[in-house]
């Protein structure tokens, strides 16, 4: 059985929700047992991004927002490889939203997990661009002003013929059934799994 | 030496100015003559005033001139501005519009419609410089079609000259050697082709386009793909995560695209991936002045992206530097594992040469050693943290300290790869010239005409960044040292200077959007 993880322990916090997502990977990838000589996984910044360093796999860890952009490079230069982007809100919404849309409308085959907790942590708690309106955080003490994006909807609007899906982290199970189905489809696809962050995330319960 | 020809086409944009430039380039590289072109155009795509330049010879030639031998304004009104390009010698044709009265309204409509002055025009060119008519037509037919009737339009201009006009006493053209008509972008495309181009991304940007039309054009051909994604910062991700993949990927911009750019160059030098950027200059800050010509971005590229790290900066002087400064940064690219940055601008971008017939030149590809994904090597992370041999991020201080050094290592050793010097002239001349970039062909053109060339030397500087400490020595040998640049800040100076003890006695820098004319170089330099 291949073995998908490095020899480095995850510095995520006690009780965080990426623990979820990791197993989830691993569970799928030694159950789907991909290639590992042809599974490139593309991490963003942020706390899921430092995945990274635990995952046994090719990979990049991009610049925060561009992991989307750097996934469909590596998977137009070599269309064997199966390609996975994990990133959070703030890179894959935020600061990439541009790119995931046009990867959508590509629908070229790669699975965006994100690790949404409605927040930016790796930075101590700045409001994310799915952070409900109205909720304060570090950079909005008065509160959000902008309706949250919608992320399922948006990758409809722009490519019906995308998968996009939405689990929430509370429920392992799931999500484990969700990345399988992802890294499955033929395509683009989007997981966005809905996590609160233990840490700087008490206004959001 | 022969004497050198030009000639000037002026008019609206749309009347098809650029398609009889390139057919009289064609035609004249067919007679055995060398020639340089160049053209002026607002950034717009309908009226306004564009421009097509030849200048030709029996004998090499390196720059168009600023003055013209022959100019005709293809509507009324478009000669007016021109007039400090006229000698008395010079024939100008124009329609009913106070120079030699070329009717080419009447003419037109003789022929049924309004869009033929440009092929009369040429036609009455092609008389006046004594080319061999059949062999015109044959180029002419082979553009328009067989039985177009620009053919009819090509000999009304032609018997037009006949009756009204002497023929120039123009020098046969002899070479024989076979040539191409290119412009830099396409000697940059045929470049990054024959050191094996895998992938090229773009997003369109004046007056960078050319190389994404070229190698969109001949993807099949050349076994390659295009990509143009939703803008500069993907373009510059999508290069980097297809060079992680194997491929042997380039990028091509402006500077606005180039600013988008610079995050992702910083991340290429610190994950080890080699990519490409082709940065053609033309007039900033900002949006500037689009369809225009400069060589304002030289710091901007040699400082590009955060952190302290090693990339290659070359520049190539004219098409034949493009082709193989094309070649040599993919090569450097794959070889280092680095960002590699070629400049251009607008002047050699857009400007047609006749060089080497280039696909008959061989391919000379080096492979990246880098390991990549699907062949069976060992599995590494490509890291924009700091980072140890696998990929993993690191912050312990002797560690990183180590890979720092290690990375800044590869500065040498890239700087035995760059491109050397050129210099052109006698080492024991009074003068140096020195610049960089596409002033080497008004340079060049200057010099032989001047009767006083023996006094000067001219340092072509390529290898732009890491930079040759040894410039420093060669230059400070002259008496006098004279810097000519296409920008206002003398930047290359400012770069020499940095690295270097150096000064220069005379400065000659021009920045109003126009490249270098010999003439003007021959003044300043007399001056």
């Amino acid at each position: 059985m291949t073995n998908w993880r490095s020899t480095i322990i995850p510095t995520w916090c006690p009780g965080c929700q990426d623990y979820v997502i990791y197993a989830g990977l691993q569970n799928t990838l030694t159950k789907l047992a991909l290639d590992q000589d042809k599974t490139v996984i593309v991490y963003d910044i942020g706390c899921i991004g430092n995945m990274a360093d635990f995952v046994k796999a090719w990979g990049i860890h991009s610049l925060h927002g561009r992991s989307v952009p750097t996934a469909v490079g590596i998977k137009l230069a070599n269309p064997e490889l199966n390609v996975i982007v994990i990133g959070g809100d703030g890179g894959i919404y935020g600061e990439g939203l541009s790119h995931l849309i046009a990867a959508a409308r590509l629908n070229i085959d790669i699975t965006v997990i994100v690790a949404n907790n409605q927040l930016y942590s790796l930075t101590t708690g700045q409001s994310s661009p799915t952070t409900p309106k109205g909720i304060k955080t570090k950079s909005t003490p008065k509160g959000v002003e902008s309706v949250p994006v919608v992320p399922l909807e948006l990758i409809k609007a722009v490519n019906p013929e995308a998968l996009a899906q939405h689990v929430s982290c509370a429920e392992p199970l799931k999500v484990n059934e969700a990345i399988e189905k992802a890294v499955k489809h033929q395509g683009f696809d989007l997981l966005d799994l809905d996590q609160l962050c233990v840490s700087f995330g008490k206004q959001l319960r | 030496m022969e004497k050198t020809w030009s000639v000037k086409i002026a008019g609206p944009a749309g009347t098809g100015i650029k398609s009889i430039g390139l057919l009289l380039a064609q035609i004249l590289n067919e007679s055995g003559y060398f020639l340089k072109d160049y053209s002026e155009y607002p950034s717009l795509v309908r009226g306004g005033h564009n421009t097509y330049q030849v200048t030709f010879s029996a004998d090499e030639v390196y720059s168009v001139h600023k003055m013209v031998d022959i100019f005709v304004s293809l509507v009324p009104g478009h000669w007016q501005e021109h007039q400090k390009e006229f000698s008395k010698d010079t024939s100008v044709f124009a329609d009913n519009d106070g120079k030699i009265n070329l009717p080419l309204g009447e003419m037109c409509g003789q022929l049924g419609s309004t869009i033929y002055g440009n092929t009369i025009s040429l036609g009455l060119i092609c008389y006046l410089i004594d080319i061999d008519k059949d062999k015109a037509k044959i180029i002419v037919g082979k553009y328009f079609g067989e039985d177009s009737p620009n053919l009819d339009a090509f000999e009304a201009g032609w018997q037009w000259g006949e009756n009204n006009c002497q023929k120039l006493a123009v020098d046969k053209g002899k070479n024989t050697k076979k040539m191409i008509i290119v412009d830099g972008n396409e000697a940059t495309g045929w470049g990054l082709h024959k050191a094996g181009l895998d992938m090229f991304v773009a997003y369109p940007m004046t007056p960078a386009t050319g190389v994404l039309h070229f190698l969109a054009k001949n993807q099949d051909e050349f076994k390659m793909k295009v990509v143009h994604p939703e803008d500069e910062i993907a373009v510059a991700s999508i290069a980097s995560g297809a060079s992680m993949a194997g491929a042997r990927t380039a990028v091509g911009t402006s500077g606005g695209g180039f600013a988008l750019m610079t995050e992702t160059i910083s991340f290429d030098a610190q994950a080890g991936l080699g990519v490409v950027y082709f940065l053609s200059q033309r007039p900033g800050p900002a949006t500037g002045m689009p369809t225009w010509t400069s060589q304002g971005d030289l710091l901007f590229a040699v400082h590009s992206g955060h952190g302290e790290f090693p990339k290659a900066v070359l520049a190539p002087g004219d098409q034949e530097e493009a082709f193989e400064l094309g070649k040599l940064s993919l090569n450097l690219a794959n070889k280092f594992d680095i960002p590699v940055i070629m400049l251009s601008d607008k002047n050699l971008s857009e400007s047609s040469a006749n060089t080497t017939d280039f696909e008959k030149e061989k391919e000379e590809k080096i492979e990246s050693l880098k390991p990549k994904p699907g062949k069976g090597q060992k599995i590494k992370l490509y890291n924009s943290y700091e980072h140890n041999d696998e990929g993993f991020s690191i912050e312990e201080a002797e560690e990183s300290k180590k890979v720092v050094e290690l990375r800044l290592k590869k500065i040498n050793e890239i700087l035995k790869e760059m491109p050397k010097v050129n210099l052109f002239g006698s080492d024991r001349a009074k003068k140096i010239i020195v610049s960089w970039g596409s002033t080497k062909g008004a340079i060049l053109e200057a010099l032989k005409e001047m009767p006083n060339k023996e006094e000067f030397a001219f340092l072509q500087i390529r290898g732009m960044w890491p930079i040759d400490p040894k410039i420093g020595q060669i230059i400070s040998a002259f008496s006098e040292r004279i810097l000519i640049e296409n920008n206002a800040m003398a930047q290359l100076e400012t770069l020499l200077k940095s690295q270097m003890t150096i000064d220069f006695t005379k400065r000659i820098l021009k920045y109003d959007g126009r490249p270098f004319f010999p003439e003007e170089i021959k003044e300043a330099l007399n001056d």
